[in-house]
Parts: structure tokens; C-alpha cells; sequence
């Protein structure tokens, strides 16, 4: 609890001051011009979400699926434990993974290949999220939908994983929340730009990157202000993830009432 | 619900001590000549009030127990056997009431009817036996019993029909006691068939 | 001449090594209820989950024999087992409407979910069935609530009516009662009774009393094997088999 408590008062201690709606809105430019802001920051960490989940959404939501239904064999077995090995490669890694395929292959920095970083961490958690959320639904409910004479697949999509939503969304909330912070897949991936969105094969900004290049620069006074306006940005949108996760399960959860 | 059922088997055969009693202390006195209306009228009353008894009983125990099988055809039959006791009581009151009816009756010839009385007592004797023991064979035996009593007391109305000159009293009073018989007999069939549906399931057309 | 629905020839089934099912023969009438009883552990519910091809969903299940559905087999190759649980409907134990459906929704899953998108249809498929299951008055005017809002008897009764929807031939109930109280079993019962005009029932209890209530037909197992079958009060007031007398006075199970 401390230590939560000190890192918010500090970051919100320091980064409040900056915040305004310019600061929001307008794109870095030039750092040290004190107007500059972080509105191509957000505008990338939200892009690079957003592609990052049309890929790795699909992918872990239907290899989840296909786990839980049907993954009881030995090739089951086996893309489970690559599946948690892949979980727990550092993320740098990932990074340089991404760049040795897609960054070279485009030829230089690209939020695409980002996307692609953010993917590979993405997609075991996804898929170990929603793995088990499926498997949480009682074979009750299974048992009810093959009676009625309804297939096998169709009861997997259609029954089974409607019940189980609720718990692959909140898996799905809880990466975001886990890859907007990664910033070393990002260094090596998409670079960073001062500006904004110009293309998926080009370089782009991002939040923690942005941070990080703050960092560096930080004798200047207005990138040390930046900064830490951006760290702030950075964990209310972490913590409204959380927030939104623990709002969802609560209450009308059809997982408890499934297991009623 | 067991020792509801054992209650239930205490009871029956309570009365069926009782009745066979009754039956042949009221023969007896017929017989002998003597009046024990009394006695024979307050055991008649008694058997009556345990039938009710064990009517209730058997009731309640079908209605907190929901026996089936073999538990359910022994609480049936008890109503039934019970009721067959009730009637002998019934009978011997009867039987004592011919003394208040035609007084003394020290004339007539009681053989027959003291012989089939004897085999009456003998039907109650192994009707009880039977449903003690549920004892099926003995059960069958009652049957052939049975048709004695009938005969000798067709046997006694026809020969007094074709006889108008003997004593109308003792014609009288003795059809009225074959007659109690034949019914007495008739009842110790029924507990014998009642013994044999508890067994068995079985049930016996009735004549 | 009475018609049989279902009839099963030396029907046996396994979980794993396990052989639940011992070369059962039983032929079950049709538009009349059958009760199946036994103590626990005997393989009630393995063998009505054999009739609609339900036991070989779980895995490492095996069964053999032959079980006859208008004198068609099955398990004949090349059967789809699809079809089968949509002529041979189930209810369970515990009621599990799906949780995340309205009570419309979970009445028209069936149809829905098999193709049928006419909402007409849908509509007058829910009604019907819903009035099959003695539910339609009491939900009408709430057809939209959600699933598990019900109390625990209409939740089952809206299982029922699920089953119902998808116009089955026969209704298998796995213990349809045993998590209800006596007043919703009641209704259950009653319903049992109605729908047997239309529908052949099979149901499997432990409760005696009320296979003695309901059914018109009892089948005794015991360990998998068929101890005795034959028409209700006769196998209640009467049992052949020493075994069957057994049980029923509580001599073991």
C-alpha cells in the first residue's frame, strides 16, 4: 500500500501542473518548446492498443476456446506450455524479435512492428484468460445445450463462451492495462516520433516512450514537466482499466450466476 | 416404521387370543347351559374397541410411512384379520344371546351343534396359528375346515325342514347357532386367505 | 397393442474400465411414464444418458448394444447423434438454464441455435412450450427477465420448456425433483402427468413414492443389471424378485 500511495503522490504531485488541455492536444514538435504536448503520445499508445488487440485478440480468444473444449491431447498439452513460456519471455526479447523480422523487412521503424511486439506479449495472456474462464463454466450448462440436440461448436461459441465473457473481456482489459506500460519493445520497434499518426509503416509515439525521451532530455525544465504530466496520463489510464475490470465482475456477473 | 409394524402384528394377535377366547367360552356355555352373557358381551365390546385400534394404527402408519411390498400387503391384511376377530366377537355375543332369547334349553340335542363347534374353535385355533407363523399351508387347510361346518349345518336345517314335529325351540335355537357358525368358519377363511396374500400377493376370489 | 418407443437389447455401457451397464434389455412404452429406480450408484442416470447419446460425450465412456427409437437403432453407423438428442430430450438434475439468456431466450435456444430466425414461429414455439410446462402464467408478462431470476421450480420448469421447444419424442428427467421442495415437486409431478398425452416420459428417481406416483411403468436396477420391469402398482404392492422386495421395504439403498 506505501509504496502505491508514494508513487501516486509523487507522480500526481508533479505531473498535475502540466496538465492542461493544450497539453493533451498538442503534438510534442520540438521538445524544448514549452508548448509542446503529449496529444500524439496518447493518440499512439491508443493506435498501437488498438492494432495490437485486432491481433492478438482473435488469435488468444480462439486458441483459449480450443484449449479449454478440446485440449485435453498431447498437442494441447503442448501449446499450453508454449503458451506459458511465451508468457514469461522478457519483453525485450519480443523486441528484438519484432525488429529483427518486421523492422527490417519495412526497412525502419514502424508502429506495425510495435503492434506486432505488443501482440506477442499479448497473446498468452489472452489466451490463458480466456482458457480459463470457459473452463469455469460448469459442464451443467454444456450438458443442457448438447441435450437440446445443439452442435458441438455452436455450444462452445454461442453458450459457452457468452457465459464466459465477462471473464475474457476482464482478461483482455487486464493486458492492455499490462501493454500500454512496455516500453522496451517499444524502443526497438516503433522508435518514437514528435509527431502525430503519419502511417502504420511509420514511426510512431507512445506513452511510455514518450516518458522515456523525458527522461533524457530532462535538463530541460518543460521536458521534465511533460514527463511527468505523461506518467500521469499513463497510470489513470492503467488504473481506469482496473477500475473498469473490478466494476465489471461485480454485480450483474453471469459467471456467478452460472455457478449459483 | 418397524416397530410401528410390530405394534400393529402385538395387537392383531391380542385380539386373536382374546377372540378365540370369547368364541369358546360362549360355545361352552351353550353347550353347558350356563349364562355368561355378561363376561361374553364385555369381551365382544373390547374386541370391537381394538379393532378400531388397529385401524387407526394401520392408517397412520400408511400415511407417515408409504410402505409398499410385502410392508403395505401386511398392514392391509391386518385390517383385515382384525375386523375377522371383531366378527367372532360379534358371533359369540350372538351365540350368548340365544339363552336370553329361548331360555333353557337343557332338552335339546346339542351334538351336532357341540361338534361343530368344536371345529369352529379348532378353524379360530389354526386361522391364528397360520398368521402367526404365515404359515400357508396351514392357511390352505382351512378351506376343507370350512366346508364341514357348511354341510353340517345344511345338513341340520334341511333335516329339521323335513321334520315338523320336533321341538321348535330347540330347531330354532339350533339352526340360529349353525348358523353363527358357518359364519364364524366363513371369517377363518378369509384371515387364512388374508395370510395367504401377505405372502404372496396372492389374492382369493371370494365365494 | 401397446407400441414401444424405446427398446434396448443387451445395451452396456463403461466409464473407462469401469462397466456400469450390464447387458440391459428394456423396452420402454410409448405415451406412458417409466421410472427408472435403484440405490445410488446403480447406473439410472448412465442409462437414460445412453438413450440420447449423451454418455459418449464424456470422455473415456464407451457403450455397446442396441437402443431401438421407433425400432431404428441409434447407434447405427453413420447416425448423427444431433438428431437423436433433438427426438430425445433431457432435463437434469439441478436446473441450469443458461445464465446469460432471458427466459424467452432460453425457451427459443434451441430453435434459435439450430437455424430458425422467424420470430413468429419463435414466438408461438415459446408460448407452446412454456404452456406445456405450466410456466406460461406465471412468466408472460416477464418473458424478457433473465433466466436465473426465477425460483428454483420454475427455473426447472423453464428447462423443461426448453426441452420442449425443439419438439422432442421422448423426455428423459435425470432426478428432475430432487433440488425442489415439495410444493414445486408437486407441480413438476402434475406436469408429468400431462405430458405423457403427447410424450413418452422416462424418468429416474430415488424417490419410490414418487415413481409410484407418477409412472405407470418401473424399471429396477441394481449394479448396472435389471433386477425387475413391469407395470407400476404391480411391481409396488407385489414385487417378483426378493431383491425388488428388498429395496422397497428399505432393506438396503
Amino acid at each position: 500500500m506505501l509504496p502505491l500511495a508514494s508513487i501516486l503522490i509523487e507522480v500526481v504531485g508533479k505531473g498535475l501542473p502540466a496538465i492542461s488541455l493544450s497539453f493533451l492536444t498538442k503534438s510534442t514538435g520540438n521538445i524544448t518548446d514549452p508548448s509542446s504536448g503529449i496529444g500524439n503520445a496518447i493518440e499512439g499508445t491508443l493506435i498501437l492498443i488498438g492494432v495490437t488487440c485486432l491481433i492478438a485478440v482473435p488469435v488468444g480468444s480462439f486458441a483459449g476456446i480450443y484449449l479449454a473444449e478440446f485440449g485435453d491431447n498431447k498437442f494441447g498439452r503442448t501449446i499450453r506450455f508454449l503458451n506459458d513460456v511465451l508468457a514469461e519471455f522478457p519483453s525485450i526479447v519480443i523486441g528484438i524479435l519484432a525488429f529483427s523480422v518486421v523492422v527490417i523487412a519495412i526497412g525502419h521503424f514502424s508502429a506495425i512492428a510495435g503492434a506486432v511486439a505488443l501482440s506477442i506479449i499479448m497473446l498468452p495472456i489472452v489466451t490463458r484468460t480466456t482458457e480459463e474462464s470457459i473452463k469455469l463454466v460448469p459442464s451443467s450448462i454444456r450438458d443442457a445445450s448438447m441435450a437440446l440436440g445443439i452442435r458441438r461448436w455452436r455450444t462452445s461459441l454461442s453458450i459457452v463462451l457468452v457465459t464466459a465473457k465477462d471473464g475474457v473481456i476482464t482478461g483482455i482489459m487486464l493486458s492492455i492495462a499490462r501493454i500500454s506500460g512496455e516500453t522496451a519493445p517499444l524502443l526497438m520497434t516503433v522508435l518514437g516520433s514528435g509527431f502525430y499518426f503519419s502511417g502504420l509503416d511509420q514511426p510512431i509515439d507512445a506513452l511510455p516512450l514518450r516518458i522515456y525521451s523525458d527522461y533524457k532530455n530532462s535538463n530541460y525544465p518543460s521536458a521534465l514537466a511533460q514527463g511527468w504530466g505523461a506518467a500521469l496520463i499513463l497510470i489513470v489510464l492503467v488504473l481506469s482499466l482496473n477500475l473498469g475490470v473490478r466494476l465489471l465482475t461485480r454485480g450483474r456477473s453471469s459467471f456467478a450466476r452460472a455457478r449459483a | 416404521m418397524d416397530i410401528g409394524l410390530e405394534r400393529l402384528r402385538n395387537m392383531v394377535l391380542d385380539m386373536a387370543d382374546l377372540s378365540e377366547n370369547t368364541v369358546s367360552t360362549s360355545i361352552d356355555a351353550y353347550v353347558q347351559g350356563k349364562d355368561l352373557r355378561e363376561r361374553i358381551y364385555g369381551w365382544s365390546e373390547q374386541l370391537r374397541m381394538l379393532q378400531d385400534e388397529v385401524s387407526e394404527l394401520a392408517v397412520e402408519l400408511i400415511a407417515r410411512y408409504q410402505p409398499v411390498a410385502s410392508d403395505l400387503r401386511f398392514i392391509k391384511s391386518c385390517m383385515e384379520v382384525a375386523y375377522g376377530f371383531s366378527r367372532f366377537g360379534r358371533y359369540a355375543h350372538d351365540i350368548s344371546d340365544v339363552f336370553g332369547i329361548f331360555g333353557d334349553l337343557s332338552k335339546c340335542d346339542k351334538t351336532t351343534i357341540e361338534q361343530a363347534g368344536d371345529q369352529a374353535k379348532n378353524m379360530i385355533r389354526v386361522s391364528i396359528k397360520a398368521f402367526t407363523e404365515r404359515n400357508v399351508e396351514l392357511a390352505g387347510n382351512l378351506k376343507k375346515m370350512d366346508d364341514v361346518v357348511d354341510n353340517t349345518y345344511l345338513d341340520f336345517v334341511r333335516k329339521s325342514a323335513s321334520n315338523p314335529l320336533g321341538d321348535l325351540k330347540c330347531t330354532v335355537s339350533g339352526t340360529l347357532i349353525l348358523r353363527y357358525l358357518e359364519r364364524i368358519a366363513d371369517h377363518a377363511t378369509y384371515v387364512g386367505e388374508s395370510v395367504l396374500y401377505i405372502v404372496s400377493g396372492e389374492r382369493t376370489a371370494r365365494r | 397393442m401397446e407400441k414401444f418407443k424405446i427398446q434396448t437389447e443387451k445395451l452396456n455401457a463403461w466409464f473407462g474400465n469401469n462397466h456400469v451397464l450390464k447387458d440391459l434389455s428394456i423396452n420402454i412404452k410409448e405415451n406412458e411414464a417409466t421410472a427408472i429406480i435403484g440405490p445410488s450408484g446403480c447406473g439410472k442416470s448412465t442409462f437414460i444418458r445412453c438413450l440420447n447419446r449423451m454418455h459418449e460425450l464424456v470422455p473415456g465412456a464407451k457403450s455397446s448394444g442396441v437402443v431401438l427409437l421407433d425400432n431404428a437403432n441409434v447407434y447405427a453407423r453413420g447416425i448423427d447423434p444431433v438428431t437423436v438428442r433433438r427426438r430425445v430430450g433431457m432435463v437434469f438434475q439441478k436446473p441450469n438454464p443458461f445464465p446469460t439468456m432471458s427466459v424467452y431466450d432460453n425457451v427459443a435456444a434451441g430453435l434459435k441455435l439450430n437455424g430458425i430466425r422467424d420470430h413468429q414461429k419463435l414466438d408461438r414455439a415459446v408460448k407452446r412450450s412454456l404452456e406445456l410446462a405450466f410456466l406460461w402464467d406465471e412468466v408472460k408478462t416477464q418473458l424478457d427477465k433473465s433466466g436465473t431470476s426465477l425460483s428454483g421450480g420454475q427455473q426447472q420448469r423453464l428447462c423443461i420448456a426448453r426441452a420442449l421447444a425443439v419438439e422432442p419424442e421422448v423426455i428423459l428427467m435425470d432426478e428432475p425433483c430432487s433440488a425442489l421442495d415439495p410444493i414445486a415437486t408437486a407441480k413438476i409431478e402434475e406436469l408429468i402427468a400431462s405430458l405423457k398425452d403427447q410424450y413418452t416420459v422416462v424418468i429416474v428417481t430415488h424417490n419410490m413414492q414418487q415413481a409410484a406416483r407418477v409412472s405407470d411403468s418401473t424399471a429396477f436396477l441394481y449394479l448396472g443389471q435389471l433386477i425387475e420391469y413391469g407395470e407400476t402398482t404391480q411391481l409396488f404392492e407385489n414385487p417378483t424378485e426378493e431383491l425388488t422386495e428388498r429395496y422397497l421395504t428399505g432393506k438396503f439403498g
